[in-house]
């Protein structure tokens, strides 16, 4: 029976390969197929629902092992990764909500979706995600959680920008990606670390092995694994990515950001459960980022005026909620408050487009008279703070910067010097150019056609001819004296640019990483 | 500033007026949709509707770049389907004088080929120039040159290939032959080629280049870049704004930055309760001063390292156009341009802009934390925004600031730069120069000195532009332009090489002059009136077929009951099938506030709605009160509501609202939720019941009744100061008039129902959209209501028989709602039955049940995921569901079907199917001989209907623009419109989901009276002149005494309708059910057997 837990993130997997392939070789194509690929998807995510169901009913009555391992998935020198899954627990609860939220969406987007150019697409992608899902919160080694995890996050990544011709939806889902993979970096990091530390990075093996690490070791592993987790569930400073998020279909906005997906940040935190009771220092981080998370999202989200960026702010704010309940070492509430929430949240931003009917004749309340009149604080929130302008600033400027010198050095002096095909100026390309040459004025030619060679021999005679026909031709025909010094004061200028240059901050920035690379 | 304000006495009209009257004049181009909750249908375009409907749409289109027509491919499928036919279409033709359709155009000894051929075909194919790349793609993939062009119908294809045994042949000599006449010669090129020139391509080019005057290449250059420049700056304001100049020559666009910053600041500033915190002193100091004040604490212009943002924002002036007067100044852009500049800076964000604009002329809507926003604050801010990107932009890039002077300056300095940057930026380059021009573009930043290579750069794309490659205008000579379009009209013509060599090169070229003639927009045109004329010709032939079958031209015995709907296309369905059912009843229709447009409180609502067409200003008001032996159950319908409101507060509002309450709340309702979830999700209809009667439990609903009347010695009642109830006269007058205009005036039956409507569905931010169009998008139940309650009076009863109507003592009047949704009818007053009556209404109530099934039953054949060929009784479950499905996009489908409305009498219509697709007003000409009747009734149903059918018309035809695309990404914003995601402009008019299978023409408007009748109300009334002379719907006269049908043409006035049908008796069912059994697409009118 615990076998069957492998079929929980196998049947998504199915669905998504066979919706995902047909489409793409037009066989289900349209209106026609629709019906063919919402049966698909809602069914495979069905069985997934109930052998979950079933596995958590044996859970409760008879008690399941914990860990299910079902043979090695890759091994590698002395790195051995069991394909193992948790068939107990908390993570089997979880794998239930999840299930039963995505059979909801599922069946609601059929008919949201109908006739939409998209539709095949959608499932495809909702396929895959509840795949990921699955793979994540049952994954019982952290590689197969962090594979979840990563499809989970190109999956947002391509429902956000679901409307792909819409320049916002795809500029934010292109933003929402890259800075979800600060976050990554910190899980890739952890999984690092860990291996070379522990050997081991089954989560379950992880509480054994820790003790013999020092506490700084165990501190920038568990520093890691909590980066991550912030980025996942958009923690202070990591918020506004969360509101950008709000461009793709509802039933994409619910199951994304209002249940599933956001949550897999505290999912994260519940698995290095066992690292943050040895580390205070950590734990403490996290709940003042919870804390900090919770204050940000309740006073931004109080000036939020559009239902979708209300909702998800609210959200934000119950995040930070939960990280403060983990940090604080509530675990068994922060577990209740975590189910309750994506249930709620699912609920509330499904029914998002209910809005004006639902409220009925209520009116929201004021926020509280101590700051509702002060202009400050309003400009503070409505600015979110300017966490993302803040961030540009600091970060996304400099290394585009970065990246457009590097280009512009590649283009100027590499691909020269390497030899790379140069623009092919000397042939005839433009009217002007012919024309130019009929009349005789060869403006632009700098070789000198008097010495021809062939062959390796004749072209280097002829290069170096030009060369000193060159030299000859600036330094002594045009009179030394005014090129020399033109020439000497051009060289200097340059260099002081370099040096201008070299000591921008992001190429200090550059070179100290460089340095402490090869130190390391 | 200072120095625009001093040589501004020279212009005759001083800046701040000038921006005013500029500002006024920007209402008429921007959405008139206010907010979503008050969604009333109106003309998209009603700021255009004095104009001509074509001179309209062709304003539109110059302004907006938006086309008001369906696309020619949409036509073409309707051709292929039948839904237009070729009659149609030389009939459409030969309306077009111009076009002199009747003219041949050539003479060969096999054919003579008339105008009207070659105009038939350009509306069915595709005849326009492809480019050089395409022209390759046809020869070397598709082998156009020796293959028949795969569009060309079978008869033609047999014609042309008459007695020629390779086929092949027959096509290749063709086409050389056209080549020999029109002296071209096919040569394929690839773009790259040109990176290395041979001199004989050289030479060719020198040749037949323009320059040859001069003969040097660079004077021909320079002055060509000097014309684009001067003409590319110049159209500054009419075509694009500053942001789109920058746009056009960076590739950056500032309103990227701009847009989250606005709108963030207009939507907290319209905002009508989704936050609960609001720009502090908005309403003192207006949209405007409270962004200006905010801006001290604002360090975001800093972050983004906004040169000029310091000094910008200092001088800021108090007032919104004294702003705007600085800015247009700062970029110096002409006065005289100004006006032209502010109008397409609101068009690039016309949502917002029209919402605010809307705002600013309905003074008198006043949610809570009012706010008076004016379009001038909304300019004022997005021009200071622009101006602060624009300057760093243009710093950035050529160290100048964003004045239009300077950048010309620039620009003529460094010609080759601009000419570079145009044509990268407007994507008109091929691969291999936009590559080096790109790669330039990414230097300039670290070289000053580009000058010689931006030269080089721009002779290489001059160069490529006088090479044959180029996509170049249809007209000029090119193989792929011209003689490939010959080609392919000769083959549909069914012309081989020995036909067209007896043509001459003028006829050939003559031909594709006739093609270009008929531009893309005439043969819209023609496709539209054909279209139209299609449809008008099958209901007309079912008007004349159904002459004198329908029942109750008189009623010559009681009817066993008389039902009053809405004039509502969707009401015709359950009509029909109740009459068919039952065909002692009668049903009329008419406006649906019943002519009684009052404000109304209901029990449980806080403020008066007014209940009656948006032109209407009500002087009533009435209140819905519990009766009063109802004193208990009222107290707890409203300690129980209090208790619901709270709940719905705290799971709507205090869950977003409050950090740590919906902490609580989600802790403990989440199993709940699950359950509630789950069970909405696989059984919505049982879910919505349970929660239905728990809600009834809390509160149960006490009987009530209306509270309208007033004494008699009242004071006049005005829309200023209005009053609390009616009169009895007032009353009589009401009721008095509307059965005049509906002609029920004599043979009451026992019964007569007043049907309102409204609609109830889920997860539809456009909900109001779907409710009574004559109750300014509300329900109609209690204007049915409040009738009823006034012609049962017997002091009203009395003075109807003063005034000639004499209503039967045992006639009783009943108020009822139809919910277009779910079909369900909710009954009012029902204890007010006498007892006498309760019998038959629980006759009527039976067959009612019939005709909803009936009605769902028939609705299911459009949905596509309705059960098809199913029970009436599973069709009602299945209609019923979808109205509770919070999934369903599509609950009913409004007014989609709308196509006619039919004044007149009922049995004109009745016993024949229309499809529900006509709006049906009961009208009685033999009881108006002079036409007053009809006057008010032309000038209420006219603008309603066209109303709806013009917003359904624009949504259908571009659902992008001038409608609001697709629901799935819809988000509601402020409680007053919906944006896509949470960052885009406000959209308006009607979903996709709405509109999919609308047919969009405009309105056959067909009144039952005399033509004379008809023209005396025409010349006298200007809002129809407007309506009907500029074509924004069409008008035909059903003569009261004979099967004869009057056209109206416009310009022409009524001529008499002939039938085409030669067979002039129509197919006849038995029933509607058998007709439309098995068919989804729309039906034409076809009889219904009637009973002996």
């Amino acid at each position: 029976m615990e076998n069957f837990i492998v079929l929980i993130p196998l049947f998504p997997l199915l669905a998504a390969i066979c919706i995902g392939s047909l489409h793409l070789f037009s066989v289900i194509e349209g209106e026609k197929s629709e019906r063919f690929t919402a049966r698909v998807a809602n069914y495979a995510v069905g069985l997934s629902c109930l052998i979950a169901l079933l596995l958590l009913w044996q859970d409760c009555w008879f008690g399941n092992n914990a860990v299910l391992t079902l043979g090695s998935w890759l091994s590698v020198d002395d790195l051995v990764i069991k394909l193992s899954f948790f068939t107990h627990g908390f993570s089997l609860k979880l794998a239930v909500i999840f299930a039963l939220l995505l059979c909801v969406v599922m069946r609601f987007s059929v008919n949201y979706l109908h006739r939409e150019a998209g539709f095949h697409r959608f499932f495809f992608v909702l396929s895959l995600f509840a795949f990921a899902m699955f793979m994540l919160v049952l994954s019982a080694n952290a590689l197969g959680t962090f594979m979840g995890w990563e499809i989970a996050g190109l999956c947002s990544y391509l429902l956000i920008g679901y409307l792909y011709n819409s320049q916002n939806a795809t500029h934010n889902a292109t933003r929402v990606f890259i800075t979800n993979r600060i976050g990554d970096a910190g899980f890739v990091a952890g999984l690092v670390l860990c291996y070379l530390w522990l050997g081991n990075i089954n989560w379950l093996d992880i509480p054994v092995f820790i003790h013999h690490l020092s506490a700084q070791k165990l501190n920038l592993i568990a520093l890691c694994f909590v980066i991550a987790a912030m980025v996942k569930s958009a923690q202070f400073p990591f918020t506004p990515w969360l509101a950008r998020a709000m461009e793709g279909p509802t039933p994409s906005s619910a199951i994304f950001y209002g249940a599933i997906m956001i949550h897999s940040g505290v999912y994260l935190v519940f698995l290095i459960r066992p690292l943050l009771e040895l580390t205070p220092l950590i734990a403490g981080f996290v709940a003042v980022i919870g804390l900090l998370t919770a204050f940000y999202a309740y006073f931004v989200g109080l000036a939020q005026t559009d239902i979708k960026t209300s909702l998800i702010f609210a959200t934000s704010g119950q995040l930070g909620l939960l990280f403060l309940e983990c940090g604080l070492g509530f675990w068994e509430l922060a577990t209740w408050h975590l189910c309750a929430h994506i249930i709620v949240r699912a609920y509330q931003l499904l029914t998002a487009p209910s809005l004006l009917h639902n409220i009925q004749s209520t009116s929201i309340q004021n926020a509280p008279a101590l700051f509702a009149t002060n202009r400050r604080f309003y400009t503070y929130a409505t600015q979110r703070f300017w966490l993302e302008p803040i961030t540009d600033w600091l970060i996304v400027k400099p290394v585009m910067n970065l990246a457009s010198d590097l280009n512009y050095v590649d283009k100027q002096i590499i691909d020269p010097l390497m030899g790379s095909p140069a623009p092919t100026i000397h042939v005839i390309s433009s009217l002007a150019q012919a024309q130019e040459r009929n009349i005789g004025a060869q403006l632009d030619s700098t070789e000198d056609t008097f010495a021809q060679g062939s062959g390796l021999a004749g072209k280097l005679t002829q290069w170096t001819a030009s060369i000193l026909h060159w030299f000859e031709y600036h330094f002594i025909l045009h009179g030394a004296s005014d090129n020399v010094f033109h020439y000497g004061r051009r060289l200097g200028h340059i260099a002081n640019q370099t040096e201008l240059t070299l000591l921008k901050p992001r190429y200090l920035v550059t070179f100290i990483f460089i340095t402490l690379l090869v130190a390391m | 500033m200072s120095a625009n304000l001093e040589h501004s006495h020279s212009h005759p009209m001083r800046p701040r007026e000038l921006i005013s009257d500029a500002l006024a004049h920007i209402d008429h181009i921007l959405p008139a949709q206010g907010p979503i909750l008050n969604f009333v249908h109106h003309n998209t375009i009603h700021g255009f509707q004095h104009l001509p409907f074509e001179e309209a749409l062709a304003e539109v289109d110059k302004l907006t770049g938006i086309v008001g027509y369906l696309p020619e491919h949409a036509m073409r499928q309707f051709y292929e389907k039948g839904r237009i036919s070729d009659t149609d279409i030389f009939a459409a033709l030969a309306e077009k004088k111009t076009l002199d359709c009747e003219g041949v155009f050539c003479s060969l000894p096999s054919q003579t080929i008339y105008r009207k051929t070659v105009y038939r075909l350009a509306l069915l194919f595709d005849f326009s120039a492809i480019t050089s790349s395409q022209f390759t793609w046809q020869i070397q993939t598709l082998h156009a040159l020796n293959s028949l062009q795969s569009d060309v119908p079978q008869a033609v294809r047999e014609r042309l290939f008459l007695g020629a045994d390779n086929e092949k042949s027959v096509i290749y000599a063709l086409w050389q032959v056209i080549l020999a006449k029109l002296k071209l010669s096919t040569t394929l090129m690839h773009s790259e080629d040109l990176l290395n020139l041979t001199s004989t391509q050289i030479d060719e080019w020198f040749a037949q280049s323009q320059f040859e005057e001069n003969n040097n290449v660079r004077d021909a250059w320079s002055k060509q870049a000097n014309d684009l420049l001067t003409q590319h700056f110049s159209s500054l304001g009419e075509s694009f704004t500053l942001r789109g100049l920058v746009n056009q020559l960076t590739g950056v666009d500032c309103l990227q930055f701009v847009q989250p910053q606005l709108i963030r600041l207009c939507a907290s500033a319209l905002d009508e309760g989704i936050a609960s915190w609001s720009l502090p002193e908005r309403h003192q100091l207006g949209l405007y001063g409270a962004w200006r004040a905010m801006l001290s604490y604002d360090v975001h212009d800093a972050l983004v390292e906004l040169p000029t943002a310091q000094q910008i924002i200092d001088e800021l002036p108090e007032n919104a156009i004294d702003t705007i007067i600085l800015h247009l100044s700062a970029h110096h852009i002409p006065q005289e341009k100004w006006a032209v500049y502010l109008q397409r800076l609101a068009l690039e964000l016309p949502g917002w802009a029209g919402m605010i604009n809307w705002r600013e002329h309905h003074g008198e809507y006043s949610p809570e934390n009012d706010v008076k926003p004016k379009l001038a604050d909304f300019l004022a801010i997005r021009l200071t925004l622009d101006r602060l990107w624009l300057d760093k932009i243009c710093q950035e890039t050529w160290h100048v600031e964003a004045r239009l002077d300077k950048l010309q300056a620039y620009f003529e300095k460094n010609r080759a730069e601009f000419v570079i940057r145009y044509q990268l930026y407007n994507g008109h380059l091929p691969e291999y120069i936009s590559h080096q021009a790109q790669e330039l573009m990414q230097f300039s930043r670290y070289k000053k000195t580009l000058t010689s290579r931006f030269q080089q750069l721009a002779d290489v794309i001059w160069t490529w532009q006088h090479s044959p490659l180029v996509e170049k205008h249809a007209s000029t000579d090119a193989v792929y332009t011209i003689a490939w379009r010959v080609f392919r009209l000769c083959q549909h013509l069914g012309l081989n090489a020995a036909n067209v060599n007896l043509l001459s090169e003028t006829q050939l070229r003559d031909m594709l002059h006739l093609l270009d003639e008929f531009t893309q927009t005439e043969r819209q045109k023609i496709w539209l009136v054909a279209y139209e004329r299609h449809y008008r010709e099958q209901i007309f032939q079912g008007l004349t077929a159904n002459y004198l079958r329908g029942r109750w031209y008189q009623r010559k015995s009681r009817p066993c009951a008389q039902l009053v709907f809405c004039m509502d296309d969707r009401e015709e369905g359950i009509r029909r099938h109740l009459e068919e059912y039952v065909p002692a009843i009668e049903t009329l229709g008419a406006a649906g506030f019943f002519g009684v447009p009052m404000n109304y409180k209901g029990l449980d609502d806080e403020s008066l709605t007014p209940l009656c067409p948006i032109v209407v200003v009500p002087a009533h008001d009435v209140h819905e009160n519990a009766t009063s032996t109802d004193s208990l159950a009222l107290s707890k319908h409203h300690s129980g509501r209090r208790l619901l409101l709270k709940f719905n507060y705290l799971l709507h509002h205090g869950l977003r609202r409050n950090l740590g309450l919906s902490y609580l709340v989600i802790n403990v309702l989440a199993p709940l939720t699950l359950f509630n979830l789950l069970s909405k999700s696989l059984q919505p209809k049982p879910q919505h019941g349970l929660l239905g009667r728990l809600r009834e439990k809390i509160s149960p609903t006490p009987r009530t009744q209306l509270h309208f009347i007033a004494p008699n010695n009242s004071d006049a009642a005005t829309p200023e100061h209005t009053r609390l109830g009616f009169t009895d006269n007032e009353q009589a007058d009401r009721v008095t008039a509307f059965l005049r205009n509906t002609g029920l005036t004599y043979g009451f039956s026992e019964i007569v129902v007043l049907m309102g409507h409204g609609s109830i569905s889920q997860n539809n931010p456009h909900i109001a959209a779907y409710d009574c169009g004559a109750c300014s998008g509300r329900h109609g139940g209690p204007n049915a209501r409040l009738f009823a309650a006034m012609a049962n009076r017997t002091e009203v009863r009395n003075l109807l028989a003063q005034r000639g109507i004499l209503i039967p003592s045992d006639t009783w009047f009943m108020g009822a709602e139809h919910n277009t949704c779910n079909e369900n009818i909710e009954w009012y007053d029902l204890d007010a039955l006498p007892l006498e009556r309760v019998n038959a209404f629980k006759v009527l109530e039976a067959q009612l049940k019939h005709a909803q099934e009936m009605s769902a039953h028939e609705r299911c054949r459009r949905l596509a995921s309705a059960p098809k060929n199913t029970t009436p009784q599973k069709a009602l479950y299945h209609i019923q569901e979808r109205a509770t499905d919070f999934s369903q996009a599509r609950p009913e489908l409004g007014h989609a079907t709308n196509a006619c409305a039919v004044i007149g009498r009922r049995a004109l219509s009745q016993g024949a199917f229309f499809d529900r697709r006509a709006f049906l007003i009961s009208y009685d000409p033999t009881q108006d001989l002079d036409g007053k009747i009809l006057e008010g009734i032309l000038l209420a149903v006219g603008p309603v209907g066209a109303g709806i059918n013009l917003e359904y018309y624009f949504s259908t035809v571009n659902n992008e623009r001038f409608g609001c695309g697709t629901k799935i990404p819809h988000n509601i914003t402020g409680l007053f419109a919906v944006m896509e995601g949470s960052n885009s402009d406000l959209r308006t008019g009607l979903p996709r989901q709405m509109i999919e299978i609308h047919e969009a023409m405009r309105l056959q408007i067909i009144v039952e009276a005399k033509t004379s009748v008809l023209e005396k109300i025409y010349a006298r009334q200007p809002s129809l002149i407007e309506l009907i002379s500029g074509g924004w719907v069409h008008l035909s006269a059903k003569d009261p005494d004979s099967d004869a049908i009057f056209v109206f043409e416009r310009g022409v006035g009524f001529v008499r309708w002939e039938n085409g049908n030669s067979i002039h008796s129509l197919t006849m069912y038995e029933t509607s059910p058998e007709y439309y059994r098995n068919h989804s697409e729309p039906l034409s009118p076809v009889l219904i057997a009637q009973p002996n």
